[in-house]
């Protein structure tokens, strides 16, 4: 249920990012939704939507977006005044593909702020250091600790 | 320039399967750093090896839509899918010498396998990206590759391949995953998008991603929170929240279309 509740406002922002996505070679063609996150708190809203949607179907082409790497087109289907479907067709790039993405397939982030820790660890996983800055890194600490 | 590496495997293996996977990795170093003027990269000389690196990097240029590009800088430069490779290279010789459980590590990118005790996963940390002696998040890990790109270590030195420009708005990615080399690719690439990165690591399929972006925020895919939750240090407390992320287009599209790619071959072959 929570997933239809954030299916409608999520249309927008699946388009905009099914057009990236799109570029990705080799993606296999069976989209699935990855993640669903169903405990999302969203205060205020009771869900009141049906499990299913109904009413006519209809498809809307969208302007031919030109990408660095490739061009593409995003179609979104809608089934009564609900998005029920979003595809993008690659109109060139490496030849004609279509991908399918459930309306619900939409990148869920679990955002938070920053914070700088400390706990015991084996191993740091940081952007590269060279061996003057290994010296006083957390790594070299824990190298250094493990003998 | 010299990356210190660390192996720590907790079975009992002959010392002669660490010199192997020492020895692979000073091959490594000598056949593709492009600070050895002799080595083939430098010298532009084509072996086997090296081709099949670059094969690789083509692939995961085409899977990342252009944003890992080993010529992003105006010269060839594999390194950023090298070190990585390197270690799952190095890691192979181990298991194949029967090491089950191991930690390695090379400038900043991580493998592990196994776990440090029975019972206990591995705990990786991943490096504050403003404060040197601090975390910004800890990871158990179980068999996973982590690799993190950022700003913070050897300055700018990731650009957009577009713009040859640093990106704006990150401060450091980090890609988690069953592969090294590809974890490290895919970390380079979400950061040379800038803040279009989150959203393309969510649709990443088997590896997952943090974000640690300029204003204080950190974006974690569902299944790096996981990683996140099951270690025991540092389990933030924070609020969920879904993320509404925008395209990732180039500002500079224009003169980039001209060098489109062509990706003859699928990726994840």
């Amino acid at each position: 249920m929570s997933v239809l509740r954030r299916a409608v406002p999520a249309a927008v922002a699946t388009a905009a990012v099914v057009a990236v996505l799109a570029n990705v070679r080799g993606r296999p063609p069976d989209l699935a939704p990855k993640r669903v996150v169903s405990n999302v708190p969203e205060p205020g809203r009771v869900s009141a939507r049906p499990a299913t949607v109904s009413g006519p179907v209809r498809t809307g082409t969208g302007q031919i977006i030109t990408t660095p790497f490739s061009v593409i087109q995003v179609r979104v289907t809608f089934t009564g005044r609900q998005l029920t479907r979003v595809e993008t067709v690659e109109l060139s790039g490496s030849g004609p593909r279509t991908q399918a993405i459930n309306a619900h397939a939409e990148p869920i982030l679990r955002e938070e702020a920053l914070e700088a820790g400390s706990a015991k660890i084996d191993v740091v996983s940081g952007a590269t250091y060279t061996s003057e800055s290994y010296r006083d890194s957390l790594q070299s600490a824990i190298d250094k600790a493990r003998g | 320039m010299g990356i210190p590496v660390g192996i720590d495997v907790r079975d009992e293996i002959g010392r002669d399967a660490v010199d192997r996977a020492f020895a692979h990795l000073r091959w490594v170093d000598a056949t593709f750093s492009t600070y050895r003027p002799e080595s083939d990269i430098s010298r532009g000389e084509r072996s086997p090896a090296v081709a099949g690196v670059l094969e690789r990097c083509e692939q995961l240029r085409c899977e990342t839509g252009g944003w890992f590009d080993v010529r992003a800088t105006g010269r060839l430069d594999p390194s950023g899918f090298v070190k990585g490779w390197a270690l799952d290279g190095a890691a192979a010789i181990l298991a194949e010498a029967g090491a089950r459980n191991l930690c390695l590590h090379a400038g900043g990118d991580v493998l592990v396998r196994g776990e440090r005790a029975p019972g206990l996963p591995w705990r990786v940390g991943i490096q504050h990206p403003l404060r040197r002696d601090r975390l910004a998040a800890v990871l158990a890990a179980r068999d996973l590759a982590v690799a993190t790109s950022g700003a913070y270590e050897r300055g700018q030195h990731i650009v957009d391949p577009r713009t040859r420009r640093p990106p704006v708005g990150v401060l450091s990615v980090t890609v988690a995953g069953p592969d090294l080399g590809t974890a490290d690719a895919y970390a380079t690439a979400a950061f040379a998008m800038g803040l279009g990165g989150p959203a393309w690591t969510a649709g990443l399929r088997g590896y997952e991603a943090l974000t640690i972006l300029a204003d204080g925020r950190v974006l974690s895919t569902p299944g790096m929170a996981q990683l996140r939750a099951a270690s025991t240090g540092l389990s933030n407390s924070s609020r969920t929240a879904s993320m509404k992320t925008s395209s990732t287009r180039s500002p500079n599209a224009t003169t980039a279309a001209r060098r489109t790619p062509t990706c003859r071959k699928p990726a994840f072959s």
